[in-house]
């Protein structure tokens, strides 16, 4: 581990201009959504007046369970497929895959990046599409029934999920595939270990916080998503990120939205918390715990 | 049977171009569309479109699209030299240094990182709501550079933790004041890390759909123009200039790799001195 | 950076905006756009594809009569999503720069209540309300046209794939379960309530909470059992084409969006929704003269020619269909989507807005069909 010292002034001089920039745009911005939740009115009939309106919480969940319920469903299989696709793939890139292409293949995975996140969505709608030759080749072989459809289904919006979010998976896993200490595998095997018993016993452990971050990473960006929902689902696979986003930008109803969002963020920081609880801050962002 | 042992050994490398090769799909959905010859000009998703070079011709006839991929290249330029330059400074505070608060600080970046995109952008626009402040590039810059700081830090911290100290000992050893020594020899030796964040923060930037549509009054960038037009028959110009980006980004790639090669190469060549 | 400081700031903050009423809106101070020497820029917003297209357009050819150059933005999508962007603008008196705005008239109407818009005078419009279709010349929502001159109209009807779908010829049709899961509806509510009123017989334009409500419902009903695939914008020209949907709620003029031959729009057996997209001035607008001339410039029947040739909706101004005539062109002049005769559109309902006290409550309904 390197050295590191007290410095005095020089760490708040490095950390101050991030710390200021995170505090005024991030932290500030939760306070007033707070407040805004606390607010009622409308645009329509003379604007929003403070009120410690605290009936917007429990309107804003109001008849929402379901999707609330839905949304957790879509996120987390979405983000167990992207696990079981990531691992396997970054485990492939560390260690299978000559280092020549290993930066190809790094590449590929943050490539969809370039390509804006709608156009790539639409994209994979095009290809679902009713008329397309996958849903033909899918009803051919049976696996789709002859009225059967791809778009518009929870299988559409979780595939879409997996798709866009798959390169935040990846990238913490092999992270900390590629930190891994190759002599520890090869001391396991000079132990005689299987392969499978060296990987359940040592690679795996030693990069479970890689799996860990990707998984937040995952599902918690997967969790607020609406645009997935919007374009490639139909009717009753709206996500609560479609209710926000209806909430903010159709109804224009900002408390009952501001007290929607600050929900949402509440249940969030308290995963993160709890996992800060048991991991420390360090393990979360990839090194060992330094606390 | 032969073939079978050459699948289960190579197995994993298999899924891995399968995977990889899942990852490209809708690119290359993309650019077939950027061939499709339709009537009006639009996409109609129709795949029985004839095939033109009409639209990489006149890729560039669209001001309106112009406007908005140049609005989101500069934007994603600003907002990723700013939150290279934060993130990095962040990051080597946070392993070269002790200090209170580190904890705080930790989950002041993480937390953005594992905030819902809705529930950033909304707040953003709570608060200037609230404020009054005119949304436009200002606004999308702010939020563009804050959300791209958190994942500069880890990019860049995980970079310096496996780094080699000696070297910048050497140095101080030489009588280098501490900024010279950052300037001449960790700067360059962690500059693979921060480019990695910054291209990642520039990636974040071009891609942000969700926080900009909360945030950008009536600027529009790259992402809000195909939101715009999607409802009401994207052009296929559209797909010409993703296409293109995409390429441009593929190129300055291969481009760094090439030179990062050709340099590993003189190096390993190049007769050692005395 | 110390826990207190924080606190402090925070704090600060807090007391400087608590108790303040953001979002007011500034009714009651309504200005009057003003004429006078046409130059400079004019700054003009409107929906996508709305206007004829090329170097050589009637933009293009407005600048070279009065020297004023136009900066025209395609970013209104969606009434709603348009105003939520420019509403804090308006609120403060301000246009971001622009002089024209194209939004549907219940919105115009919504804008010009909470004072966001400018007042026209006839007097200023000469070739408007010389030229202008003596249909439209007064509206509900606006019967002096004091605040809302039309760009184009439009009908809101039922996109039908003939081959798949030869029979749906009403609003109920889209309930069949014979097409489960393969018909869309727009989300805009004054469109797919309203037709879904009518097709039951109610009369939008007297139409009760409760007949409102019960239309949410049934639609909720249909949404319930799967039969709509999905609500959309205008994208649903999109699945139509391919083939993801065989019925949609659609707009008139959206023909050549549409890549399947097989597709016609239909009027409902029950008629349609007629509604009209206006040009409105909004406050802090620049160059108000330059946007009332502009005006006046569309409303010539030479230069809306084109560019009714172009987006095949219904043109505002007089006089269009016999230039058309004149040019031979039998196919556009007697194209009932653009020029629909008395007898086309005799069951149809202009756009109306629900009621004013259940307003919010009936577009939350609505909406959390759509996005529940």
């Amino acid at each position: 581990m390197s050295s590191s010292r007290k410095g005095g002034l020089i760490p708040a001089g490095l950390l101050g201009p991030g710390v200021i920039w995170l505090v005024l745009f991030f932290v500030v911005p939760m306070y007033f959504m707070g407040e805004m939740a606390l607010r009622s009115g409308s645009l329509a009939s003379g604007g929003f007046a403070f009120t410690w309106e605290w009936s917007n919480f429990s309107d804003a969940l109001d008849g929402r369970g379901s999707q609330i319920i839905r949304t957790i469903y879509y996120s987390g299989a979405a983000t167990l497929i992207a696990l079981l696709i990531a691992y396997p793939l970054s485990y492939a890139i560390a260690f299978k895959i000559s280092p020549r292409w290993r930066l190809i293949f790094l590449f590929a995975v943050i490539a969809p990046f370039f390509t804006t996140y709608l156009i790539r969505t639409i994209g994979w709608k095009t290809i679902l599409s009713d008329s397309s030759p996958v849903v033909d080749f899918l009803k051919t072989i049976g696996v789709l029934p002859e009225d059967g459809r791809l778009l518009a289904t929870p299988a559409a919006v979780i595939a879409g999920l997996t798709y866009n979010f798959l390169p935040f998976m990846i990238l913490p896993i092999y992270a900390s595939l590629e930190q891994l200490d190759g002599r520890l595998i090869e001391a396991s095997k000079d132990l005689y270990a299987s392969a499978r018993t060296t990987f359940r016993k040592v690679t795996l452990p030693l990069t479970a916080p890689g799996i860990v971050a990707g998984v937040l990473l995952t599902f918690i960006p997967a969790f607020g998503d609406y645009v997935n929902a919007q374009l490639l689902g139909g009717t009753g696979q709206a996500m609560i990120g479609n209710k926000i986003q209806s909430l903010y930008l159709v109804e224009r109803d900002y408390p009952e939205a501001a007290a929607l969002s600050f929900m949402m963020m509440a249940a969030i920081l308290i995963t993160v918390l709890i996992y800060i609880r048991l991991a420390g801050t360090e393990a979360f962002m990839g090194a060992e715990d330094e606390d | 049977m032969r073939a079978w042992e050459w699948l289960k050994r190579n197995a994993l490398i298999i899924f891995a171009c399968l995977a990889v090769a899942y990852m490209l799909i809708p690119i290359m959905v993309i650019a077939v569309f950027s061939f499709g010859d339709t009537p009006s000009g639009k996409l109609t998703f129709g795949l029985n479109d004839g095939f033109t070079l009409d639209y990489w011709r006149d890729a560039f006839s669209i001001d309106a699209l112009n406007e908005s991929l140049l609005t989101s290249l500069k934007l994603a330029a600003l907002a990723t030299l700013a939150s290279t330059a934060i993130g990095t400074a962040m990051a080597l505070a946070l392993v070269r240094y002790q200090f209170r608060g580190r904890k705080a600080a930790n989950l002041l970046i993480i937390l953005p990182m594992a905030s819902p995109e809705i529930v950033i952008g909304a707040a953003l626009l709570s608060m200037f709501i609230v404020y009054s402040l005119p949304l436009g590039f200002t606004t999308l810059l702010i939020a563009h550079i804050m959300f791209s700081i958190s994942f500069v830090v880890v990019v860049v911290r995980s970079r310096l933790i496996g780094f080699d100290r000696s070297l910048e000992e050497a140095a101080r050893d030489l009588g280098a004041g501490p900024w010279t020594t950052f300037r001449k020899i960790t700067l360059p030796l962690i500059m693979p890390g921060v480019a990695a964040a910054g291209l990642l923060a520039f990636a974040l930037s071009i891609d942000d759909f969700v926080i900009s549509n909360f945030n950008s009054g009536s600027t529009v960038t790259f992402p809000l123009y195909v939101y715009g037009v999607a409802l009401r028959g994207i052009p296929v110009q559209v797909n010409v200039l993703a296409t293109m980006l995409f390429m441009v980004t593929v190129v300055a790639i291969v481009a760094v790799l090439w030179q990062q090669r050709r340099a590993e190469r003189m190096a390993s060549v190049a007769p050692e001195p005395g | 950076m110390t826990r207190r400081a924080l606190v402090a700031v925070a704090l600060a903050l807090g007391l400087s905006a608590c108790g303040g009423i953001v979002g007011a809106g500034n009714a009651g101070n309504v200005e009057t756009a003003d004429n006078g020497q046409v130059e400079g820029e004019l700054v003009i917003s409107n929906w996508p594809g709305y206007v004829d297209p090329g170097k050589d357009n009637s933009l293009a050819q407005f600048t070279d009569r009065t020297g004023v150059e136009i900066e025209y933005i395609e970013d209104i999508n969606s009434n709603t999503a348009f105003f939520g962007k420019v509403q804090p603008l308006l609120d403060q008196g301000e246009s971001g720069d622009r002089s024209i705005m194209v939004v549907t008239d219940w919105m115009a109407k919504q804008m010009y209540d909470l004072g966001y818009l400018q007042e026209v005078e006839h007097k200023d419009l000469p070739t408007v309300f010389e030229n202008i279709r003596p249909g439209i010349v007064s509206s509900e929502l606006d019967p002096d046209r004091k605040f809302s001159i039309p760009w184009q109209s439009g009908m809101t009807g039922i996109w039908v794939d003939t081959e798949e779908a030869p029979d749906i010829t009403s609003i109920n049709d889209l309930f069949d379960p014979k097409y489960k899961g393969r018909v869309t509806m727009l989300d805009e509510m004054r469109d797919t309530v309203p037709l879904v009123m009518k097709a039951d017989g109610v009369d939008p334009a007297d139409a009760t909470t409760e007949d409102w409500m019960a239309a949410v419902e049934k639609i909720q009903g249909a949404v319930d059992d799967g039969q709509i695939r999905r609500f959309t914008g205008n994208d649903y020209t999109e699945d139509i084409t391919s083939g993801n949907s065989v019925a949609s709620i659609g707009w008139s003029g959206d023909g050549y969006l549409i890549s399947n031959d097989n597709a016609e729009w239909r009027m409902p057996d029950e008629g349609c929704m007629l509604w009209t997209d206006n040009m409105v001035i909004p406050v802090g607008a620049p160059n108000t003269p330059a946007a009332l001339e502009y005006m006046n410039y569309v409303y010539e029947p030479e230069v809306q020619a084109p560019i009714t040739a172009y987006i095949n909706y219904v043109t505002p101004v007089d006089g269009v269909k016999e230039i058309f005539l004149k040019e031979g062109d039998k196919g556009l002049a007697s194209d009932p989507l653009i020029f629909p005769d008395e007898e086309f559109t005799k069951d149809c309902t202009a756009q109306v807005n629900p009621p004013v006290e259940s307003a919010e409550d009936i577009t939350g309904a609505f909406e959390d069909v759509v996005s529940g």
